[in-house]
């Protein structure tokens, strides 16, 4: 497959999990998203001229990006990508290191790695399938030792990217597509595996899954979930107050997670629970 | 000072039975003039004409609250069970812990001040005076899920939730395994896993409400703070199956089990027990007519009815929902004591029972009752077809003594719309559980067998327990089991009203459009003689069957 990426392992063989985990990426995983990546390559990329018509060029695409992305992620990744033509293939690949190292890395969801973990300990082998690029993707699957991962590729002539992605371009049927390749290849029932996404645009993708779920879910990606009966999860950046509840727990616990704070409002003082006498509480 | 306590009957067996033989006006049966009967029908109420002959079990009325609950509170603090008083247990430098009953009780939630709050306020002031600071507040979750801040706040009350949240005011989290101890096995090698901050405490208080028999005893430490590791001894089918029934804690194998657990636990923990019983008071005002027998219906009544249906009929799924699940009932506090768990739990059993048994002669062959739109696993959620079936098979076919309402081999009739719905967030796994499980089979014990480990170590349903408001992911199992012994006594389970026979067929049950075609069908193989009895709900009552 075009767009995967699969290592061997240390024998030579390749692991034949019995059930998967497809995560998407971007809003999934990572509280970021294609345009946070796109913007920091093309402020990176060259000399200081180089990056401003660049970043120009970028502005200049804005409200296509934005009118791209409300009828089709598919036509958002095909104009986001168009952004990198010009650019060589090793430095997008060394901006690839350096943004996963300083940016994607820490703007990953504790939780979600804590749940990567969790079902690998389970025997479900995490895959990442996204709409990122693979340059990005590659390191953090490093990062995260996840050994396959279906990422968008561009195509490059001469070492140089022509800013056209090769196909299948990895966004919305085609996830679902690929997924089902992959388990054929890999022997494995779909109806035994989970996905993770965070988008409507991934309806199809989870769909094609027999445990799909809906992380952090668009309006949309909710209605969906909630009418088929998906499971909806929240991940979050920062630990909620309710998470810091034994504070001797370990790492585990330094994560995060949402509570509800529609709690009914008091505005007269409260007294505290003292010795009587002491601060007249009764 | 006054001691409300003493207002009370003395709680003699003798006088309980006289009390009880007493209601034997609360059996009533349906002639050709009869009014038709409330029947809760999920988030609506039917009003049904019943076969002549049908016997009408209601609940006995609510017994008179303690006229200062405050006081009563600070007695049974003061005059505990076989313990000294809760001031003379304290010092200054121990540890303390405070475990409290989560949202499941009472059904549903009560008036504030909650029972829970009123108790906190005296026990914290308590420990305050006596410079106990080494204090944590910890709901007792088990595998429920966790409580919201807002949820939180309103039982534990704001004097509490202000000085204690988040640090010293949480959820139990069984999943947590730095947090956990293991105590020792029981004579029958139950594992006995419990919260390490509870286990670890000099002294541990439990603050209970006891809506039902079941609740309460040596089961509010040994499961309101374990694990599954714990619960899976007794959470199972074949135990569940020895339970005859789950309010008769005599007779239940579960309350064995528990009770065998709490004793362990008890010879390495300090537990003072505080115990509380409401009373049946659960609609007043302008809903208090759903107490009331039919017959003696005013036009003020009906009228009310009529209304209550309409509005209830024509308001959206969710309005709906929300409008019942915020519905606070009046409920009276009608005893408290605390001490020695097992002293404390014989006398709050005593009232308990006085509150709701009703003396019934003989089994019935048919058994109408109608599942309402709350249970103790769905407060502020959806009443799925599981839940259903757990309120159905697992509490209300469980409302006996001695033998249950329906003769074996009979007919259980479960007025409900069954709809295939589900809260993707408080019960993911349920969802699961019911088009992946059943669909295989609804063997009880095939399903523990194939399913429930994987279930229980599920990640993602383990991540949704921990840190969403999901239930745990073995939780669906357990609703299962919990209508295990119904389903070992019944002939035929009847959805009647069911608005999706598939959900109903999934179960094992059958389906009928109305009251009357179940009626019917269950008449049908029966004969026409069949003896036919409703469980008059709202509120609750148990049948002392002869």
């Amino acid at each position: 497959m075009s767009v995967s990426n699969s290592r061997k392992t240390a024998n030579g063989s390749r692991a034949n999990p019995r059930r998967a985990a497809f995560y998407d990426l971007d809003g999934t995983l990572v509280g970021l998203n294609l345009v946070n990546a796109a913007v920091f390559m093309l402020a990176n990329v060259g000399e200081w001229s180089g990056r401003l018509s660049y970043l120009l060029g970028f502005a200049a695409r804005i409200p296509q990006l934005y009118l791209a992305e409300r009828r089709d992620r598919r036509l958002l990744n095909t104009v986001l990508f168009e952004s990198f033509k010009g650019v060589s293939r090793d430095r997008l690949f060394s901006l690839g290191e350096e943004y996963c190292e300083r940016i994607l890395i820490r703007n990953l969801y504790p939780r979600a790695v804590e749940l990567i973990e969790a079902n690998r300990s389970a025997g479900i082998a995490p895959v990442l399938v996204t709409g990122s690029p693979d340059f990005i993707v590659a390191p953090l699957a490093r990062h995260l030792e996840i050994a396959d991962f279906a990422a968008n590729r561009l195509v490059y002539s001469r070492g140089l990217a022509t800013g056209r992605l090769a196909t299948p371009v990895m966004a919305t049927d085609e996830k679902a597509v690929w997924c089902a390749q992959y388990a054929v290849e890999r022997e494995i029932n779909l109806s035994d595996c989970w996905g993770y996404a965070d988008s409507h645009y991934d309806t199809a993708f989870l769909a094609a899954l027999g445990h799909p779920v809906a992380v952090n879910p668009d309006r949309r990606l909710r209605a969906a979930a909630t009418n088929r009966q998906w499971p909806v999860i929240r991940f979050e950046k920062y630990q909620s107050p309710q998470d810091r509840e034994f504070p001797d727990a370990g790492g585990a616990l330094d994560e995060l997670s949402e509570i509800q704070s529609d709690g009914e409002q008091h505005n007269e003082p409260i007294s505290r629970y003292s010795r009587r006498g002491s601060d007249g509480a009764s | 000072m006054a001691r409300p306590e003493s207002k009370l009957k003395e709680l003699k067996t003798a006088e309980l039975r006289h009390e009880v033989g007493a209601r034997r006006d609360l059996v009533t049966t349906v002639n050709r003039r009869s009014e038709r009967r409330i029947i809760p029908y999920g988030e609506e109420f039917l009003f049904e004409k019943l076969p002549v002959g049908t016997r009408v079990i209601y609940p006995p009325p609510p017994l008179e609250p303690l006229a200062d609950v405050d006081q009563a509170i600070r007695y049974a603090l003061l005059h505990p069970e076989n313990q000294d008083p809760l001031f003379a247990q304290l010092s200054p430098n121990m540890r303390v812990t405070i475990a409290i009953d989560d949202i499941s009780l009472p059904l549903p939630q009560m008036r504030r001040p909650d029972i829970r709050e009123r108790l906190l306020n005296q026990v914290l002031q308590t420990l305050a005076d006596y410079g106990v600071d080494d204090v944590h507040l910890v709901i007792a979750t088990s595998l429920h899920r966790r409580m919201t801040e807002a949820e939180i706040r309103r039982i534990v009350g704001e004097r509490a939730f202000k000085q204690y949240w988040p640090d010293r005011l949480y959820n139990f989290d069984a999943e947590n395994r730095a947090e956990l101890a293991m105590l020792g096995k029981t004579g029958h090698c139950e594992e006995v896993w419990l919260s390490k901050r509870a286990a670890d405490s000099d002294l541990l208080i439990y603050l209970n409400i006891n809506l039902v028999p079941m609740d309460g005893g040596h089961k509010s430490v040994a499961v309101g703070l374990a694990p599954y590791q714990s619960l899976r001894h007794h959470h199972n089918p074949a135990t569940l199956r020895d339970s005859h029934s789950y309010m008769d804690p005599t007779r239940s194998a579960l309350h064995r089990s528990s009770d065998r657990m709490g004793k362990l636990i008890h010879e390495s923990l300090n537990i003072f027990q505080i115990e509380t019983a409401v009373n049946t008071r659960m609609y007043g005002g302008m809903l208090d007519f759903l107490h009331k027998n039919e017959d003696n219906f005013s036009d003020w009544d009906r009228t009310r009815l009529k209304g209550f249906q309409w509005t209830l009929k024509n308001m959206s799924s969710e309005l709906r929902r929300t409008v019942l699940h915020n519905y606070a009932a009046p409920y009276g506090m009608i005893g408290v004591w605390a001490g020695d768990t097992e002293m404390v739990h014989q006398k709050a059993l005593a009232r308990v029972f006085q509150q709701y048994a009703v003396p019934v002669k003989g089994q019935a062959d048919i058994l109408i009752v109608g599942v309402p739109y709350i249970c103790p696993y769905n407060v502020n959620s959806i009443m799925n077809p599981i839940l259903a079936q757990c309120t159905g098979l697992g509490y209300l076919f469980n409302m006996y003594r001695n033998k249950p309402l329906v003769r074996e081999g009979g007919t259980m009739i479960i007025c409900h719309p069954l709809r295939d719905e589900f809260h993707p967030e408080h019960h993911p796994s349920y969802i699961e559980f019911f088009h992946r499980c059943l669909a295989e089979t609804t063997d009880a014990v095939e399903l523990e067998k194939n399913f429930e480990h994987e279930f229980a170590r599920n990640p993602t349903y383990i991540h949704m327990y921990r840190y969403g408001n999901a239930y745990h992911g073995v939780h669906p199992f357990y609703m299962w089991y919990w209508g295990e012994p119904a389903r070992q006594h019944l002939g035929r389970v009847i959805a009647a009203g069911c608005e999706e026979p598939e959900v109903a067929a999934r179960m094992g049950w059958e389906a009928a459009d109305t009251l009357d075609e179940a009626i019917a069908m269950a008449t049908s193989e029966l004969g026409r003689s069949a003896s036919i009895t409703y469980l008059h709900l709202p509120p609750l009552v148990i049948a002392d069957v002869e």
